[in-house]
């Protein structure tokens, strides 16, 4: 071996596509420098801000909740448009995936327009969608409902599709060697693989559904946003905490409900799985699937027995139905009158066209470029903080019971409260302005973005750790040699997808003055001036496809 | 048959005295285990999946604390060591684990590195971050396993064997006296499994190291070590040089569980 050739196998080659990650790491560092001398930020500055908000928070206490009963009713409502928006996304994302997916679709031209139609929807953020059917619809819960059900095949109808490929394909063949038709097929083989998965995405978007329906009323689409930011501008700030208390409780107590349910559903071994840690109830329940099963064959009824499983199933699919007949009973909506309206949708759909791109082209530029600015800033500052949250939330990492409580703790307290209301609340606090948008976007994507990481750090194989410890290597060494290089792909991945959830939301933040194009587009609306509202959903739709495209791109270099 | 009791303190490489171990939850992993291991022997260590051998190997380098018993391997006592002894302890213990422990998206290169931590002061990551002369050390060790080929593949992109040989390249690092392996062999093909037990034979031999290492396999437990101990419950129930066994002998550890063992248990224990 020639010295030369010693020398350069001591260091690691150089491959493209680490200098494309690079050339990415650096473009990403420069973003963020860039956008935080665009918008003035100082360390300084974030800390007064804070203090602003703390000051607005201290005048909120104590909630005012004399006007309970208007707030509980608000909260009704926004649960129920959350409900049926939820199963108009169902009904309207599953033949979509059946013709995406690609063990089930009947022809690849039909899978090509459902995997678009699918993308298009997820474009175009819900609050414009219920901005664009208000004017279409006039103002109430019914073209929140509508906004929602379409924004959100966007996640349903991919995650469905996703499901549907999973099936593994051996019980299909099984299923067609006897002779079964295409529809029997998909029927027996693939969708009783799919259904624990798709159940699970139906409550996971319901959950994020009753995030979004919160503040469609600021816009005019119905639920209880529209009452916080009215006590807001009337200064009558305890009321305003009222109402966020209710939010908070209602959106808490969903996610709970929803992560145990959906854990419970997909099978996952920590909710089910018989250990000493579980209570009795988990222990009753697998002792008694045990007894059904060894039932000896005579005795055995022909129809399945109603194991855990089945019950669980059943009667979150039965819940799920009666909330919604509740719902359509129930809700304000006078289907008489709104039905023959719906035809408008398709006029105000017409009237966006053809885009008018010049008319108030500088400020539109200026809105473009600020909302982009705005996400990268709370992107890369809410990392900064999740990063160590994350740490401390993860029990495979903080060992301290106690401290990885408290943290998770914390983070949930975040997440209970919908971006916009924090928004709405941090804009009172500071004013009109980019500044606070996105200082509110910060907060909720270091909560958000925490609990992502916190999951990915807890999925990291122990087997390597054990092995890193076991020659000798300290606490610090272990978790850079063993934990980081196995976290890094689910951080980037993470990154990429948070990224993108903030240019949408970065979008709407200036529909309650938190800067970005998001003002000019619901301006645009008021005055009637569709062409141009027409042009702004556009540049959007851009934006969001280039960052698509992008995540796609380092997706494709991690892999 | 009585290996242990003559052999002077500086040759024993690791010496167990009643060594017990109940987990948390109630179960007993070891129950009273004494061994001792002279200097450079070759030791298999067989029994039932659950009768406590890799607890038992866990508890030499420390990764699992006794709950009763003394445990003392280089002349350093394991059961009293914590912190930085501890890892200054099992820099010197060579582990080679079932299912690899390597990092999957790092390199073979840098998994070879980790070795090398136990001698590092701080955090290191990438290839780049360890000095040129332990990277030039590792490079010699996968040359060693005949793997320098691939020292900058991916170590998810080789075979089984291939990783085993990579994990045994990344203890080569920390060139240890004592070497333990649990169930090496036991995720590999016939094949790969007696090109790594070779690998670890011929080095332990060329470096005089002490080995200790469990097996599911009779056979190769017989051809290839200088002493078998066979756990049962918990308990040593077979413990002789593999010169004097046969086949039937060991099957016997393998016996189904619940009625004690008749034959010469009772020498065994009192020897060990």
């Amino acid at each position: 071996m020639s010295p030369s050739a010693t020398k350069e196998r001591l260091s690691p080659p150089i491959t493209a596509t680490q200098v494309q990650l690079f050339i990415f790491t650096v473009a990403c560092l420069a973003a963020f420098v860039w956008s935080w001398i665009f918008l003035g930020m100082s360390f300084s500055g974030i800390t007064s801000s804070f203090g602003d908000v703390s000051r607005l928070v201290k005048r909120m206490v104590p909630p005012d909740f004399s006007n309970i009963s208007n707030v509980v009713d608000a909260t009704i409502e926004t649960v129920w448009m959350a409900v049926m928006g939820t199963a108009g996304a169902i009904v309207l994302s599953f033949p979509l995936a059946l013709g995406a997916a690609r063990n089930t679709s009947p022809h690849p031209t039909i899978r090509y327009i459902c995997r678009t139609v699918i993308s298009l929807t997820r474009a175009v953020p819900d609050l414009v969608l219920g901005a664009v059917f208000v004017s279409a619809l006039s103002i109430g819960p019914l073209p929140g409902v509508l906004a929602l059900a379409i924004h959100s095949i966007g996640m349903v109808g991919k995650l469905f599709a996703d499901a549907i490929e999973q099936a593994a394909e051996a019980p299909r063949e099984a299923t067609i060697s006897v002779g079964a038709t295409r529809r029997q097929t998909t029927r027996a083989s693939i969708l009783p693989q799919a259904m624990p998965s798709m159940i699970a995405t139906a409550l996971f978007r319901l959950e994020i559904n009753i995030r979004a329906s919160t503040v469609l009323g600021l816009v005019g689409a119905g639920g209880i946003g529209v009452l916080i930011q009215t006590s807001l501008r009337s200064l009558d700030y305890e009321s305003a905490l009222g109402a966020v208390a209710v939010i908070f409780v209602v959106v808490t107590a969903v996610e709970l409900l929803s992560v145990r349910i959906r854990s419970a559903i997909l099978g996952d071994a920590a909710a089910l799985a018989p250990s000493s840690r579980h209570g009795w109830f988990s222990q009753r329940i697998i002792a008694r699937d045990t007894r059904v099963n060894r039932k000896s064959f005579e005795t055995r009824a022909l129809s399945p027995p109603w194991t855990w499983d089945r019950m669980f199933s059943t009667a979150t699919i039965s819940g799920f139905l009666l909330a919604l007949a509740v719902a359509v009973l129930t809700i304000d909506i006078d289907w008489a009158r709104t039905v023959p309206l719906m035809p408008q949708i398709i006029t105000v759909f017409g009237d966006l066209f053809p885009p008018d791109f010049t008319t108030v082209r500088s400020e539109m530029v200026t809105g473009i470029v600020e909302s982009v600015v705005i996400a990268v800033i709370a992107t890369g500052l809410g990392l900064l903080i999740a990063v160590p949250l994350s740490l401390l939330a993860a029990r495979n990492i903080m060992t301290k019971r106690i401290l990885s409580t408290v943290t998770r703790l914390v983070m949930l307290a975040f997440r209970g409260i919908p971006e916009l209301i924090i928004a709405v609340i941090f804009v009172s606090a500071m004013g009109l302005g980019p500044v606070p948008g996105t200082l509110a976007l910060t907060v909720v994507t270091a909560s958000f973005s925490a609990k992502l990481f916190a999951e990915a750090l807890e999925e990291v194989d122990a087997a390597p750790r054990e092995a890193v410890l076991a020659v000798g290597a300290g606490k610090i060494q272990e978790f850079f040699a063993s934990v980081v290089p196995q976290f890094m792909p689910a951080f980037t991945g993470h990154f990429l997808y948070i990224l993108d959830v903030n240019l949408r939301s970065s979008t709407v933040l200036g529909i309650v003055g938190g800067g970005g194009i998001g003002f000019l587009l619901l301006n645009s609306m008021r005055v009637l001036e569709f062409q141009t509202t027409g042009a702004i959903v556009m540049a959007i739709f851009g934006i969001v496809l280039a960052i698509e495209l992008i995540g796609n791109w380092v997706r494709q270099l991690l892999r | 048959m009585q290996v242990v009791n003559t052999v002077a303190d500086s040759d024993v490489a690791v010496k167990v005295t009643s060594l017990s171990k109940r987990f948390p939850n109630g179960t007993l992993a070891l129950d009273n285990v004494s061994l001792e291991v002279p200097r450079g022997q070759v030791l298999a260590l067989i029994g039932l999946s659950g009768s406590g051998k890799s607890t038992l190997l866990r508890t030499l380098n420390g990764l699992h604390a006794p709950t009763g018993g003394k445990v003392v391997v280089q002349g350093t006592d394991v059961s009293t060591a914590n912190g930085k002894s501890l890892r200054k302890l099992r820099h010197h213990i060579g582990f080679v684990f079932q299912q690899f422990g390597l990092v999957g998206r790092a390199t073979c290169m840098e998994n070879v590195l980790v070795g090398s931590l136990g001698s590092l002061r701080g955090p290191r990551l990438g290839v780049r971050s360890y000095p040129v002369a332990l990277r030039r050390k590792a490079l010699e060790q996968l040359e060693r396993v005949g793997l320098s080929e691939q020292a900058f593949q991916r170590a998810d992109t080789l075979s089984g064997g291939q990783m085993q040989r990579v994990a045994i390249a990344r203890s080569l690092m920390q060139e240890p006296s004592v070497l333990l392996a649990d169930e090496p062999v036991a995720s590999l093909d016939p094949e790969s499994a007696n090109q790594v037990l070779d690998l670890i034979l011929r080095i332990a031999r060329e470096d005089g190291m002490t080995v200790i290492c469990t097996l599911h396999q009779v056979e190769l437990a017989l051809g290839w070590s200088d002493r078998i101990v066979g756990l049962r419950a918990g308990q040593v129930v077979l413990d002789q040089m593999n010169a004097q066994l046969s086949q039937e002998q060991v099957m016997e550890v393998y016996r189904a569980t619940g009625t004690p063992m008749q034959f010469d248990t009772e020498s065994v224990l009192q020897s060990a």
